[in-house]
């Protein structure tokens, strides 16, 4: 049965079509998220909604086999961050959690690391659809690189010192 | 048949029946309801109607479920056309989905259709050269299908006739390979295009790099605004129907246009199953409908039918029109219907990095793409080891140094990062392929689709021209990107199934001679005269220009002469 998704009351407010994510997965990828993009002196993952956006993302438009993937990735690296923070990976600190997620993006650009486990496939797809989420956002794409719908000129011939989105 | 009674009879009755409302169909709407005619004018889609039915034209990407990505269960569904470029989130209501409406491929062919009002001039990519002498002589020369019964001098007052109409901005080159039209300004070039163009000019002869010429209005005229079109935005959106008619579409233009005579019936939901041919009068007396909701069969008539459903189902509908006369479809005594059908070749494409014009770089976006290579290959005579040549679009341009590496305030200072990264530079090719007897369509004999029509069976497949072709372009293009000092060049070919390049052509070709073409010099079928074909069937060859605006062309020609032959009384 897929699942629903929750607010931080605990009331469902995303159906899920195709996943089956328990609580406790959807914890994980909650704070994964906001590890990855985090509420700084601009907003961050949760405040922008863009957890909600990767479960939709991975239920609506990945294919059963990176569904299933996902799954088992973050098994493992549910799994994974138990063991080097000692305690699950939501109830570690800020730090512990930057430090786990970094060494996992560290280990990404590894040619050699073999991801038996879909730990890196499951990674890669959180964050890619955080980025995702994030630059084609109503936040980012009208206060950090601003997106015109309709911007009436096409200057070929531009000024490099002028250039400024 | 339900009411047969005479007055029933009057009301589907006109002067003139078009199938299908696309770029050509819409043409031949606007020409002749201008000419005073009683127009029928049939669409086997839904109405879609200017600005009102664009429900996604001023959306933001935030504002799509998914941003823009197409489902995946909707990308499974439709293995054929999400392979095509323009099926996002925002446009994919208009392209037909696979199982909507079924066909055989014998071969793989990715037959991307628009089943709408304005059909898939609401999507095409609006690029727009001419034809010359080197296009319509082409066939003569090298060998190959049939001469075309017209030469570029038939066919130029009439570009200029729908150019001006239609809104065409590109420069006067003054090219004979690529005729000049009537212009609205340009799109220019920008630093590293001009740059590229400037290296061809000093180091080739005859290669040159154009701002491609396109169907937007980079500056309306009167005509324009008269058709309620305005300035083009350069949004770059288009494929979702422009709320400016900054774009030429039928929807935008033709049509409504048509519509505003009040001779003009617009009948959505209408598939034709065939044209009705009369044994004992000897011509076309008019067309079956089949409606699309009802399944009720109607039929309508009128002394001239244009046939302009688009390249492939104009071939069906003839295909099925079958009679005493024509056992083997509509006006098919050479046996050629169906035949000879080609397409264009885009299966390569390369990219590259050029490291100067560091000054400069580009602010808005360009509607028009970059630019655009005349054919430069066996022009003036036969030089290579496969016939004819390609176009290119070249193209480049520069973004910022975002990067999505890092986490944290790291990962948001990466992405939000405003320096300027290099110059990257694109080129793709736009190959001419050779029409053959043995690329064709045909009716399945026992296969229906859901309006009871035989399904079409597609038997098409590149060959060994196509091959050598692609391996010259890139081999040449490499070359060429090479001594500019473009870096990093890489260079991708791809298997893609015919088709995909929207371009495919003829079936119902051209000829001077009935006993092995289809059509006369007026686009009339040689056997039954009072029916006209002026879509991409109609195509003999198909040099490498982009089709539409000859199709508009042939179509404005093709609706004169009819006119004046109803007039004389000879149909």
């Amino acid at each position: 049965m897929p699942s629903c998704l929750h607010d931080d009351k605990g009331n469902a407010v995303v159906k899920l079509n195709n996943l089956t994510i328990d609580a406790e997965q959807e914890k994980i990828v909650n704070s994964l998220t906001e590890t990855i993009l985090p509420k700084t002196d601009t907003p961050g993952a949760a405040e922008l909604g863009i957890n909600l956006f990767v479960f939709k993302m991975i239920d609506d438009c990945a294919g059963k086999e990176q569904q299933a993937d996902f799954i088992t990735g973050l098994n493992k690296f549910a799994d994974e961050a138990k063991q080097k923070m000692g305690k699950p990976f939501v109830d570690g600190t800020d730090k512990q959690r930057v430090a786990f997620v970094s060494s996992v993006e560290k280990l990404g650009k590894d040619k050699n690391y073999k991801d038996d486990g879909k730990l890196m496939a499951f990674y890669q797809m959180v964050k890619g659809q955080t980025v995702f989420g994030y630059t084609t956002s109503k936040y980012f794409m009208t206060k950090q690189v601003v997106y015109e719908l309709v911007p009436g000129r096409y200057n070929a011939m531009y000024p490099a010192s002028k250039a400024t989105v | 048949m339900a009411n047969l009674n005479i007055d029933s009879v009057k009301e589907r009755t006109f002067d003139a029946i078009i199938i299908g409302s696309g770029i050509s169909g819409g043409w031949a709407a606007k020409e002749f309801t201008g000419k005073g005619l009683k127009t029928l004018v049939l669409e086997r889609g839904r109405d879609v109607k200017h600005l009102k039915d664009y429900p996604t034209t001023n959306l933001y990407p935030w504002e799509f479920p998914h941003h823009g990505v197409v489902p995946d269960a909707i990308q499974k569904a439709n293995p054929v056309v999400n392979r095509c470029y323009a099926f996002g989130e925002d446009a994919m209501h208009f392209f037909v989905k696979d199982a909507e409406h079924p066909y055989v491929q014998e071969k793989p062919f990715d037959w991307i259709r628009g089943y709408q009002t304005g059909g898939k001039s609401l999507l095409w990519a609006r690029q727009t050269q001419r034809w010359s002498n080197f296009d319509f002589e082409g066939p003569a020369r090298d060998g190959f299908a049939v001469d075309w019964p017209i030469r570029y001098e038939d066919i130029a007052p009439w570009y200029s006739y729908v150019e001006k109409f239609a809104g065409i901005s590109g420069n006067r080159d003054g090219l004979a390979e690529l005729p000049d039209g009537e212009f609205l300004p340009p799109f220019p070039l920008n630093a590293v295009e001009t740059y590229f163009s400037n290296h061809l000019k000093k180091n080739y002869k005859n290669r040159h790099v154009i701002s491609a010429r396109c169907a937007h209005l980079s500056k309306p005229n009167q005509i324009h605004l008269d058709q309620g079109r305005g300035q083009c935005q350069e949004r770059t959106l288009c494929q979702r129907g422009c709320p400016f008619g900054g774009y030429f579409s039928s929807n935008s233009s033709t049509i409504p246009w048509a519509l505003k005579t009040g001779l003009c019936t617009l009948r959505p939901h209408s598939v034709v199953e065939s044209i009705i041919y009369d044994d004992k009068k000897g011509k076309a007396t008019g067309v079956r409908v089949i409606d699309a909701n009802t399944k009720e069969a109607i039929e309508y008539y009128a002394p001239v039918i244009f046939v302009n459903a688009a390249a492939l189902n104009s071939n069906l509908i003839l295909l099925n029109s079958k009679s005493q006369r024509f056992p083997n479809g509509l006006g098919n005594d050479s046996g050629t219907l169906g035949k000879y059908i080609a397409f264009h070749n885009y299966s390569a494409h390369m990219n590259a990095e050029y490291d100067g014009a560091k000054e400069w770089t580009t602010d808005g976006r360009n509607p028009a793409g970059g630019g655009y290579i005349p054919r430069f290959r066996n022009v003036y005579k036969q030089e290579t080891n496969f016939l004819r040549g390609y176009a290119a679009g070249l193209y480049a341009y520069r973004g910022h140094k975002q990067s999505s590496d890092g986490i944290g305030q790291e990962l948001k200072d990466n992405l939000a990062r405003k320096e300027l990264g290099g110059w990257s530079v694109g080129s793709h090719m736009m190959g001419e392929t050779i029409p053959k007897e043995s690329n064709f369509v045909t009716l399945d004999n026992s296969l229906k689709d859901p309006w009871g029509i035989p399904q079409l069976r597609i038997s098409v497949d590149y060959d060994d021209n196509d091959e050598k072709m692609k391996k010259d372009y890139i081999e040449q293009m490499t070359e060429m990107f090479t001594s500019a000092g473009f870096t990093n060049i890489q260079t991708f070919t791809d298997h893609r199934a015919p088709g995909l390049d929207i371009h495919e052509m003829g079936g119902v070709r051209m000829g001077k001679d009935p006993k092995t073409s289809m059509l006369d010099k007026w686009h009339r079928l040689h056997s039954c005269p009072n029916v006209y074909v002026t879509d991409g069937a109609s195509m003999t060859s198909t040099s490498c220009q982009n089709p539409s605006l000859t199709y508009m062309a042939f179509t404005a020609r093709a609706v004169d002469h009819a006119v004046s032959e109803l007039k004389k009384g000879n149909v």
